[in-house]
């Protein structure tokens, strides 16, 4: 069996990132993990509304960490409960990262 | 393999044959570049003999100690002291800042009456706030992490038996009223020996993984199994796994790991989140016992793992589905090493009436997977009528007892408990002794174990065993708006009502939350062939679960009966909803404008 879902674009760590990538990013994601299409997932909608559980919430730090070079704390899933807050959070972090590589 | 009188004293000779060898590697949150940390056994010794020379001196050979550590090496040493000391180890999550994990770790406390605990520097001074702020004066905080606090040369062997106690297992019970089982130093001798002969392993053999090491799956299977064997054990924490699943395959690759294992959900998430490119250079083709246990084993799991990693040399017959328990120390049955996994296609309706038959042609079916076999060395498994304790033939379902010198001897202080459940005897066959009640029920069909269900989670319903399990998994299936659910029996009076309780994201629902319910009933109905009155649709996170993911369906039944559970919608017989105090169940204020405003 293989499992396309999983095959992520290789070029994130060169794009621009905007809040709308991110936020599409995130919902294929989190769509993942909970294993529904990405068009449900609402991007105002308290994650937990979804059934958003610990392991997921670790999953989606690893693989933050996996596709941005990002290390997040765990909790940041509860910090930031919703798509759009997590990718304007995501959008923050990185443009720190990239200023401070400069 | 020659007779230990203890656990210590198996450590004192590994540590003595081995030396310098690593007895563990632990792979650090950093990943695959970063430097693991290695424990020789020579270290591993005398780092114990310190920290025992302190606890003898402070007068603790004999007492509980509680370990609070996060998974790594420290954890290990201490454990270890513990044993070399002759004091009662008793291992517990760290708390963290979950108000649950520190409630749950006071009740430990006063119930083994703890008289130290031990735990890393960083986390000491938390520690000594909250044993202040519960009242136990009395409790000595000692960091571990620090450099010697004792002198390895002050030590002195406690003479150990097999009948004193290593440590206490604290997995069962509730928050407030946690059980601890007292595993003695030849429970655990023979436990080990039990798994290494189920599993065929050898001192040549690298055993690991990531399970917690409070947890009796991690510490017995990860931790004890490799120092038993006198080999070298590489260990990583929970969340490195949970966080990238494809570490625990690294692991596997860059170590030769013979030995791992996990709860079914662990394998799911490999398949589900592990990437092609991941998966480069991955060479899963040193294993040859992947343990699956703690939760029920899937068909279908093991069917995409195995396609999913066998291009990586994995081995569908490495596949090792099992059974056991704390209460067991660990390991009850295994699968047979000459072959893979055991599936057994059954006739639904006659696993309802408890009995393993079919399958019949044009009739609905089970897939079961077999937890394998005992050994006779080891363990006596009988299937007996959990009413009137008369064993049942192979074939049929009951409750599955257990014998043997894994067994422990009861939980810590619990001695009515402990005669009901570790004191039970055969109608007819009184003579063989007391058995173990596990509170599984299970079938034996020639010496296959197959694990059907939980005894006090069965909802006996016109003669009919209906699994909670079984009806959950149906209604989740109408929608995938439809998240956990808890499905348990009430009894009004001689009669048996099915009640049918699931988590709905309202806003995600394809139907609305009325014909939703009506739907599950009718589902219900027709697969299960029982009336189904009483439907609850609650917001997500109201489903209750244990630290290891169990649906707490008998706390959820007290919960419902208590009136305590808040529906977005339900359907409730009257004859049930006279059986809550209250009079009836709570309804959700905000269900409908969170269903309009998602639409």
């Amino acid at each position: 069996m293989s499992v396309p879902a999983t095959d992520r674009p290789t070029s994130t760590q060169h794009t621009e990132h905007s809040v709308e990538s991110l936020s599409s990013w995130l919902a294929d994601r989190i769509a993942l993990y909970l294993q529904r299409s990405p068009s449900e997932i609402a991007p105002s909608v308290p994650l937990a509304e979804y059934g958003l559980d610990s392991v997921a919430a670790l999953s989606l730090c690893g693989d933050i960490e996996e596709d941005f070079d990002l290390v997040l704390e765990p909790t940041v899933a509860w910090d930031y409960p919703t798509i759009d807050a997590l990718a304007g959070h995501l959008v923050e972090e990185l443009r720190d990262v990239q200023s401070e590589a400069r | 393999m020659a007779e230990f009188g203890s656990f210590a004293e198996l450590v004192l000779t590994r540590s003595d044959e081995r030396g310098d060898a690593d007895a563990f590697v632990f792979l650090s949150d950093g990943g695959r570049g970063a430097e693991p940390e290695r424990l020789p056994y020579r270290e591993l010794d005398r780092s114990a003999k310190d920290l025992a020379s302190w606890l003898q001196e402070h007068g603790l050979s004999g007492r509980q100690v509680l370990l609070l550590y996060p998974s790594g090496l420290d954890f290990i040493k201490a454990f270890i002291g513990c044993l070399y000391a002759g004091a009662v180890a008793v291992p517990a999550p760290l708390p963290s800042e979950q108000g649950q994990h520190f409630r749950r770790v006071s009740s430990i406390v006063r119930d083994a009456r703890v008289g130290a605990v031990l735990t890393l520097g960083q986390h000491s001074a938390d520690v000594q706030a909250w044993l202040a702020a519960e009242g136990f004066s009395d409790v000595v905080t000692l960091a571990t992490d620090r450099g010697p606090v004792g002198a390895a040369g002050a030590w002195r062997d406690p003479g150990l038996s097999r009948d004193d106690l290593a440590f206490l297992q604290y997995t069962s019970g509730s928050t407030n009223s946690p059980k601890g089982v007292m595993v003695s130093h030849g429970n655990l001798l023979a436990n080990e020996a039990a798994i290494a002969r189920s599993a065929q392993n050898t001192s040549d053999m690298v055993i690991g993984g990531w399970l917690p090491f409070y947890h009796d799956m991690g510490l017995i299977g990860h931790v004890l199994q490799p120092l038993w064997l006198g080999t070298v054990g590489v260990l990583m924490s929970p969340v490195s796994f949970l966080r990238r699943p494809a570490r625990w395959l690294e692991m596997i690759s860059d170590y030769g790991v013979h030995g791992t294992g996990g709860p079914n959900f662990a394998y799911d998430l490999c398949v589900r989140r592990v990437t092609d490119a991941q998966l480069e250079g991955i060479d899963l083709s040193t294993l040859r016992t992947l343990c699956n246990g703690a939760e029920p084993v899937r068909a279908e799991t093991i069917r995409a793992f195995s396609e999913r990693f066998a291009p990586h040399g994995f081995r569908p017959d490495a596949f090792f589905p099992c059974y056991g328990m704390a209460e067991t120390t660990l390991l009850v049955t295994g699968t047979r090493k000459e072959r893979g996994a055991l599936l057994r296609e059954v006739d639904a309706s006659g696993l309802e009436r408890g009995s393993i038959e079919g399958p019949y042609l044009g009739a609905p079916t089970r897939t079961l997977v077999s937890s394998g076999v005992a050994n006779e060395e080891d363990f006596d498994v009988r299937v007996v009528d959990p009413n009137s304790l008369v064993e049942r033939p192979g074939g049929q379902v009951g409750e599955i007892w257990v014998r043997g010198s894994s067994v422990a001897s009861g939980y810590w202080e619990r001695p009515e408990v402990n005669a009901e459940v570790f004191g039970a005897r055969i109608t007819g066959q009184e003579e063989l002794g007391t058995w173990l009640r596990t509170g599984d029920l299970g079938v034996l069909e020639g010496a296959e174990l197959f694990v059907t269900g939980r005894l006090k989670e069965m909802v006996l319903i016109n003669g009919r065993n209906i699994y909670p399990y079984d009806v959950e998994s149906a209604v989740r299936g109408l929608d995938p708006a439809i998240g956990a659910g808890a499905v348990f029996g009430v009894d009004s009076g001689g009669q048996e009502h099915l009640v049918v309780v699931h988590e709905v994201r309202a806003a995600a629902l394809s139907s609305d939350l009325k014909t939703l319910a009506t739907a599950a009933q009718r589902l219900i109905v027709r697969e299960f062939a029982v009336p189904a009155g009483n439907v609850l649709l609650v917001r997500p996170g109201t489903i209750r679960r244990t630290t290891s993911g169990k649906i707490q369906r008998t706390l959820m039944r007290k919960l419902f009966l208590s009136g305590a559970l808040t529906a977005l919608h339900s359907v409730v017989e009257p004859s049930v909803t006279a059986l809550i105090e209250g009079g009836e169940v709570t309804a959700a204020v905000e269900a409908a404008p969170s269903l309009v405003a998602v639409g």
